[in-house]
């Protein structure tokens, strides 16, 4: 894998001391052992890419580096001097500067102010405007954004527009460690490539960057080293002229023992639902699927792939505005959740926090909330002990952890959480069932127990959608999984499907073993969308 | 959200560096056309001494304006205004009539007594961690009750003219006949609206109003800049009761009640969100403009009073529901 | 979403569950500061008792015995019932608060005055459509917001103003007194209870009955958890099904009907039909809206309990009532002001407190 750009190459970088290096950091999230022993040297000069599954400790990882989150063990040093650990205003002064994917950016601000906010230029407390606009235009020049946004209010423009801005950001700290924490995902083409030619150039001037990303494809382009991680460990650390897109799967995924597969046969009946041609403007288009009675299909793409958006298309939370929809063959419209639910439909969604749970509410509030027709009497008087009775039936028959239905949720675990938020969609056995990330941040122990619900589930005749992003998952419950990149169905693959071929496919890599070159027009699949 | 992003459409954008928002020049427009219809309507709407008490009728709901306009930028809000200016007038009628105080010392009193009321509302909303419209009412009645002790239960009357300068009479007119209430109205605006705009503390109150917790993680001291907001809407109430106290006379015991929802009422017709972020002075001294000349309007035109405050009512219904439109449209575009 | 959401959740489920390892004796503290109703009523007990003790040795002008007690109900008829209503519109979420009440008070009685004064009305039918009337003024604030998207505060500041302006317009800033309104005042005349003598009718044939309804609304009915669920987290609530907007809306009608309940009342207490009944002074808005944060309904949403709010009525009415004997002049209805703040910040600073103890977010 080479890359057409020239550069000073790893000879000089490895020479230099490295500027970052971490020696054995321990992490643990209570029982959860998020990193063990990590290792990691960052040189100047060089762009570093941090890759991994997701719960592989890549975030973690740069939260320990920013200071956001302390080690339980390890030390962070910084030219030879340590840095005091979970301090995030010790690690801003030591020059490290941190992009994360949601843009910290005051909406009502313009693009100017923003980068120098809390540190602006000013002379007797007066913002000197001409002085920062003079910088942000040289700055927006350097990393691809219009200059005549500087003065433009950052809530008027595009979510990656946001991202170029706090890039820009962290860009004019001037740090000497930079992190960027998928920078890309939300990005088009032509942003990345300027994107691309902004880090070069600071890398060249001596920064050294962390640069995290699920789109293998574009290590090659961008990064130096890789180092991959997996369950909390590194597992490699090499150039990344070394590294093959393929090679980079088979690290991330490794050589775990693929069991778990359950082997189910999917009767051949029409399907419950069909999607044809669906399509929603700047987030999906072109989606053609099918999903059996007592079949799991898995959409599984990257972050920023769209699959999320089908789903709640499906849901008519996020309505799609082209294709059709037939439910058992007839077709029907899905605008609101109201009519979703009318046809036998319901959806798990991602975010348990924000989107689930009523956190200060009871289990059996949590429960009911969806189903309140059904639990009352005339559709007005709340039946309670029924109400009650399903609560418990469902904290004994999915093994949620709580002393009973009364027990209010925001004090329950994560994955008993998310139990709750699953036993609310399985009261009335939904004949179309939709689930967003259904073990995302869940303990190992409940994942698993979850995966056997949605397989009884599809035994007892439900179809099953599961957009996940968690590529285990995917293989071990999915009799299908669709491969979902910029906003389209790229591949599908049958059950026994291998981890980095799947993973290949979602990162970009068609099917080209070698992988060797990557050139541009590679990624112009990911543009054609757009056309619209 | 996903790699299409290219897919959305090339918009206008709003610049921000213009110097008078959207919906400044619409109110100077309404105020305008307002002004315009009353002086070919009415005989008497363009005459000196209905334009001074408009704007001295306006005046003190403008300076408190002036600092609301900040607090309620920080999200904030401070529904203890029309309490705390009973204060401060009934303990400075006291010190000009019992004492005699001379009134550099008055306002001294009035500013120091203004801002230490409002130094606690800012503390116990920044330190005590309680939301602020609950902390505001609490001391809406704190501050009604001690007004009402210095009362002694009477209203304080012959209160002397030590402060004419600040009245609606002969001694408070200032340069071009405008009473200095208006001026000081003015003057405090123009202050306040360089600072919000070119001062990187002012500019803080944005960033902290969008999101506070961004706001700190970016350095800025989140509480410090709090307590600041309310203490100074407290300074700026000592100056309005001075103006309120005026020519002396008479001061009741309802001094200021409902005063505070005046003042909300300016600020948010002026084109300050509710919810934090956005607004400035410029706006809520033309939404103080545009209650005075409604109110002027109504009395010139023979209808009833009372109607006055159905119009505020739509007003602030327009206002707002302009600003939620564009809003919309922006975040649908 | 991504994987630093997964580890930040993981993080915050692992943290212990907080109170396990606390010693037994704390438990009756630890609820005590924890729960409102408990605070409230070990406040309410404390007032009555410390009151009582005083009259009993003669520290105050009148004795504070239960016929005393009984007839300071007559304030609590008002304050309570719009206090129901805040709390309401408060749980409803989206920084729901209901400023109109009070205009609607006024407005709605003019209404209920010109029915019975001057179109010589029966008195039940007129009841029933002045109710109706609040319903209605409160269903224009249930659209703004719920519907159109107005924050709450702006929306019901600009219909106090706008129906508190109609009110004094309706009868040209004048009561309407007639001899059928005076003789309204025969719903709120002090009824003998065995028990408790000098009880004001209105206790028992308003107030009981609305906070009945309300709790039996609030607790036992699909509404109930659809607005308790929106008030929570709004977001869920539409995953789950749950027509926000609707549930939304209604909460404002509801708080719209008991404005016009309390409009009845008030035209009857008074005998008089007065247009600035509910807007004189600092209003009725604001002292409904402290008691029902006082009673534990938080600012932001979702939280929130009929009988908190029931017992912040009863301790501010009763407190009010001590407070009342216990000074001479008006230098009793001063310290009103005085304990009524006080109690409100000092509340609200021990739930703050309470709560980032435990890890939550203030409200």
């Amino acid at each position: 894998m080479t890359t057409a750009d020239t550069r000073s190459g790893p000879s000089t970088s490895a020479s230099a001391p490295p500027v970052l290096r971490l020696t054995g950091i321990d992490k643990w999230y209570g029982g959860v052992h998020a990193l063990r022993g990590v290792d990691f040297e960052l040189a100047r000069g060089e762009v570093h890419a941090l890759v991994g599954e997701n719960g592989a400790g890549k975030s973690t990882l740069i939260k320990i580096v920013s200071g956001a989150e302390t080690p339980d063990a390890g030390s962070i040093e910084i030219d030879d001097h340590t840095l005091s650990a979970g301090s995030t205003t010790s690690a801003l002064s030591a020059g490290i500067a941190t992009v994360y994917q949601e843009p910290q950016l005051f909406g009502e601000l313009t693009v100017a102010e923003n980068v120098f906010i809390g540190r602006e230029l000013r002379r007797a407390g007066v913002v000197e405007r001409g002085r920062q606009h003079d910088a942000v235009v040289s700055l927006l020049e350097r990393i691809g954004l219009d200059p005549r946004v500087a003065d433009v209010r950052v809530a008027d423009l595009t979510v990656a527009e946001q991202q170029l801005v706090s890039i820009a950001k962290a860009f004019a700290s001037e740090p000497r460690i930079l992190i960027l924490d998928e920078p890309s995902a939300i990005l088009t083409e032509r942003e990345i490539d300027t994107l691309f030619e902004a880090v070069r150039r600071m890398r060249d001037s001596g920064v050294a960057v962390i640069y995290i990303s699920h789109r293998l494809d574009e290590l090659a382009q961008i990064t130096d080293r890789v180092t991959v991680l997996r369950d909390g460990r590194v597992v490699a650390s090499r150039p990344t002229n070394e590294l093959s897109v393929r090679a980079v799967a088979e690290l991330m995924v490794g050589h775990k023992l693929e069991t778990g597969q359950v082997q189910r046969t999917v009767p051949d009946v029409e399907p419950a639902l069909t999607a044809a041609g669906l399509g929603r403007r700047g987030f999906f288009a072109d989606v053609d699927l099918t999903v059996r009675p007592g079949e799991v299909v898995a959409l599984y793409g990257l972050v920023g792939s769209g699959a999320a958006s089908i789903a709640r298309a499906l849901y008519g939370i996020d309505p799609a505005d082209s294709g059709a929809i037939r439910i058992n063959g007839t077709e029907v419209s899905l605008r609101s959740p109201a009519e979703a639910v009318r046809h036998g439909i319901t959806m798990l969604p991602a975010n348990r926090k924000v989107q689930g749970v009523f956190s200060s509410k009871s289990i059996a509030f949590n429960i009911s909330s969806a189903h309140l027709r059904l639990l009352s009497r005339a559709g007005l008087w709340m039946d309670r002990g029924r109400e009650r009775s399903v609560a418990r039936d469902f904290i004994k028959r999915i093994a949620i952890k709580a002393p009973g239905p009364a027990t209010l949720v925001g004090n329950l675990s994560g994955g008993n959480q998310q139990k709750v938020v699953l036993a609310r969609q399985l009261v009335e056995r939904p004949r179309i069932l939709l689930l967003e990330e259904p073990t995302q941040g869940v303990d190992v122990g409940a994942k698993d127990e979850i995966h056997r619900i949605i397989v009884e589930l599809a035994d007892a005749g439900s179809a099953v959608l599961v957009v996940s992003a968690d590529l285990p998952e995917v293989l071990q419950v999915a009799d299908r999984v669709l491969v979902v990149r910029a906003g389209r169905i790229v591949t599908a693959f049958g059950r026994g499907a291998r981890q980095a071929d799947v993973l290949a496919a979602a990162a970009g890599d068609d099917g080209s073993t070698g992988a060797d070159e990557t050139p541009p027009g590679n990624r112009s699949s990911t543009t054609e969308v757009s056309a619209s | 959200m996903t790699g299409l992003v290219q897919a959305v459409p090339l918009r206008r954008r709003r610049p921000v560096a213009r110097a008078v928002e959207g919906q400044e020049l619409a109110l100077v427009v309404v105020v305008a056309l307002l002004w315009l219809a009353l002086s070919l309507g009415t005989d008497t709407f363009l005459t000196g001494s209905n334009l001074r008490n408009i704007v001295f009728g306006v005046a003190a709901i403008a300076i408190i304006g002036v600092g609301m306009t900040p607090v309620i930028v920080t999200a904030g809000i401070d529904v203890s205004v029309g309490s705390m200016v009973a204060v401060v007038m009934v303990v400075v009628a006291k010190l000009i009539r019992d004492a005699g105080t001379p009134a550099p010392l008055a306002i001294l009193v009035a500013v120091a007594l203004g801002l230490a009321l409002g130094s606690l509302n800012g503390l116990l909303v920044s330190l005590g961690g309680i939301h602020p419209i609950i902390v505001t009412f609490g001391t809406l009645n704190v501050f009604r009750f001690v007004a009402l002790r210095v009362f002694d239960s009477k209203q304080v009357t012959g209160v002397p003219d030590t402060l004419a300068w600040f009245g609606g009479g002969e001694a408070g007119r200032g340069l071009l006949g405008v009473p200095h209430a208006g001026w000081l109205a003015i003057v405090l605006a123009a202050l306040m609206w360089c600072y919000m705009r070119y001062w990187a503390t002012g500019r803080h109150w944005y960033a902290i109003g969008n999101d506070a917790n961004a706001a700190r993680l970016a350095g800025i001291n989140v509480r410090r800049r709090t307590i600041a907001a309310y203490s100074l809407t407290g300074l700026l109430v000592g100056l309005a009761a001075c103006v309120l106290i005026g020519s002396g006379g008479l001061v009741q015991q309802n001094a200021g009640a409902g005063l505070e929802l005046q003042v909300i009422a300016a600020v948010v017709i002026g084109g300050t969100s509710i919810l934090g972020g956005r607004g400035t002075v410029l706006g809520t001294l033309l939404g103080a403009l545009l209650v005075g000349t409604l109110t002027s309007a109504i009395t010139l035109l023979g209808w009833r009073s009372e109607l006055t405050e159905l119009f505020i009512g739509l007003f602030i219904l327009v206002a707002v529901g302009v600003d939620l439109v564009r809003e919309r449209r922006r975040r649908t575009r | 979403m991504t994987t630093k959401t997964a580890e930040l959740d993981k993080a915050r489920d692992e943290q212990p569950t907080p109170g396990h390892s606390a010693p037994r004796w704390t438990r009756p503290l630890r609820l005590v500061l924890s729960e409102r109703v408990a605070l409230l009523s070990v406040l309410l007990v404390v007032v009555v008792v410390w009151f009582w003790y005083l009259g009993q040795n003669d520290y105050l002008v009148a004795p504070y015995d239960a016929d005393y007690l009984a007839s300071a109900l007559e304030t609590m008829v008002p304050l309570c019932l719009l206090g129901l209503a805040e709390f309401i519109v408060i749980v409803s979420g989206r920084g729901g608060i209901d400023l109109s009440v009070g205009s609607i008070v006024s407005l709605a009685g003019m209404a209920f005055g010109f029915m019975v004064g001057q179109w010589g009305w029966p008195v039940f039918p007129a009841l029933v459509l002045t109710v109706l009337v609040g319903a209605i003024l409160g269903a224009v604030n249930g659209a703004l917001i719920a519907y159109l998207g107005f924050p709450a505060l702006i929306a019901t500041l600009a219909t106090y103003y706008a129906y508190g302006s109609l009110a004094l317009v309706s009868n040209d800033n004048a009561p309407i007194s007639t001899k059928p309104v005076q003789d309204l005042h025969s719903l709120t005349r002090a009824i003998d209870l065995p028990v408790v003598p000098d009880l004001p009718a209105q206790v028992l044939t308003f107030l009981v009955p609305c906070v009945l309804v309300v709790w039996l609304v609030v607790n036992r009915t699909t509404y109930g958890r659809r607005l308790y669920a929106i008030g929570t987290n709004d977001v869920a609530a539409r995953f789950a099904n749950i027509n926000v907007r609707q549930s939304r809306f209604r909460a404002y009608v509801a708080s719209g009907l008991l404005s016009g309940v309390v409009a009845v009342v008030t035209v009857a207490q008074f005998a008089s039909a007065r247009p600035d009944a509910g807007t004189v002074g600092n209003g009725m808005a604001l002292p409904a809206i402290t008691i029902a944060v006082l009673g534990g309904v938080a600012i932001s949403g979702g939280l929130g309990r009929v009988a908190g709010v029931v017992i912040a009525a009863l301790l501010i009415v009763w407190l009010n009532a001590g407070i009342l004997l216990a000074f001479e002049g008006s230098d009793g209805s001063q310290f009103q002001l005085f304990a009524l703040g006080a109690v409100l910040v000092l509340s609200a600073l021990l739930n703050a407190i309470t709560l980032r103890r435990r890890g939550g977010v203030p409200g």
